[in-house]
This record gives structure tokens, sequence and C-alpha cells, in this order.
């Protein structure tokens, strides 16, 4: 089963877990899962016509999965997700 | 961090911090990362960390069982506060040092975690024992 990898802003959402093992062949499939079982990371991963927030950055193993198929990028049982929050700022 | 703070002067900078998190809260940075600014703007005012540098910076992390404890930054020729730009682009439990720096020298530095809701931010205390 692929394993997500939580970053700590998260881990209250996720039962103070810092890796997850969630079911799915595809990165949808996979969020799908981990969000029905945990149901509080819903808001925080997705917005509320279901895209993944602009904010959140999904990697399978090494890669981003912008520059694979997106959320149906396929995944094995082997595979990592991790959930990269997006960070910005500026003085202005 | 100071030095990188320099090194980017007259543009902002920014990285990560790496470190542990004692049984009563306290903080302490032990790794600073120096990340490049990835905002695709004037960077006078503006940073943006790579995606793939905090993906990296968790592997590390894992790696030397620390934790990604939040990020850097600079604002040149600006005092160390949490903008408002700042605090929409955050993430609650993350802390945020901000690093003022004038004509190229270190000036003053703070830390900041913003609250769950991103509404606001509070001054905070972090031990870094090499900054």
């Amino acid at each position: 089963m692929p394993t997500v990898l939580i970053p700590a802003p998260l881990r209250p959402h996720a039962g103070g877990n810092a890796s997850i093992d969630a079911s799915g062949v595809t990165v949808a499939e996979v969020l799908a899962a981990l969000t029905s079982t945990h149901p509080a990371l819903k808001q925080h991963l997705f917005n509320d016509e279901g895209k993944l927030r602009s904010f959140v950055n999904i990697y399978l193993n090494d890669e981003d999965i912008r520059y694979l198929n997106k959320q149906d990028t396929a995944v094995a049982a082997s595979d990592t997700l991790t959930i990269v929050p997006s960070i910005a700022g500026g003085a202005q | 961090m100071l030095r990188h703070a320099s090194a980017c002067y007259p543009r902002e900078c920014c990285g990560i911090l790496l470190g542990a998190i004692a049984e009563d809260d306290t903080r302490t940075v032990t790794t600073a990362v120096p990340c490049a600014n990835a905002y695709q703007g004037d960077q006078s005012d503006r940073f943006e960390l790579d995606p793939k540098d905090q993906f990296e910076a968790q592997r590390l992390a894992r790696t030397q069982n620390l934790e990604v404890l939040g990020f850097f930054h600079s604002h040149p020729d600006c005092d160390a506060y949490f903008s408002a730009t700042d605090l929409a682009n955050s993430w609650p439990w993350y802390s945020n040092i901000v690093i003022s720096v004038r004509q190229g020298a270190y000036d003053h530095a703070r830390a900041f975690r913003a609250n769950e809701t991103q509404s606001e931010s509070h001054p905070e205390e972090l031990q870094c024992p090499q900054s």
C-alpha cells in the first residue's frame, strides 16, 4: 500500500501521524483514501471545488506530480507520496 | 543564515530551518538550509521557496531524525516584521525567522508563528545556537 508522508502542520489533522498508508492506484485515489480516513485533512488539501489547493504540492517519490500526470499519475504499492507546503512572502 | 541574508542583499533571501522540539515545546534550530529565491519578479521585497528544496529538506530532516521547524527570509532595508504577505503565504505551526538587513549588513531578526487560521501571527522565541 502506498505511503503518504504528512508535514508537521497537517499532523494534528491526521491523528498525529507523520506517515500514513493509504490504498489507491492513482494519486487521486490515494488522497481520497487518506481524506476518507482523516476527513479533517480534506479542507487543507482541497478547495471547495475539490481541486488540490495551489499551495499544496504532492511528490510521487522524487517527482512533483505537476510534471507527471497530476492527480491521474499512477501509484504503485511501494511508492511514497510526500505532501509539501508552498511557502512564500515578502516585506510588502 | 545571516551570511546568506547578506549575500543575497538587496534581494530577499530564504531558507529552511531544521531542528528539534523538546518536551517543553522549546524549538531549537540546528541547521539552516540556504535556498535560492524562486520568486519570478522583483526579489527586493518578495521571496518564494522552490517546493523541490522543501522536499529535499524534509528528506534530510527524516534522515537526521530532525523536523522541518520552519523557514527564514530577509527584509532588505526594512525591519524584521511579519508582513501581511508573509502571513498570507505562511502555514500554521511553522516558525518563521525574519532578518533585517540594512546596507548589506545584518541588523536584527525576529521569529514569528502564524495562528491556525493564519489571521494573525505572534512573536516567538527560538533557540538558534549557530545562526
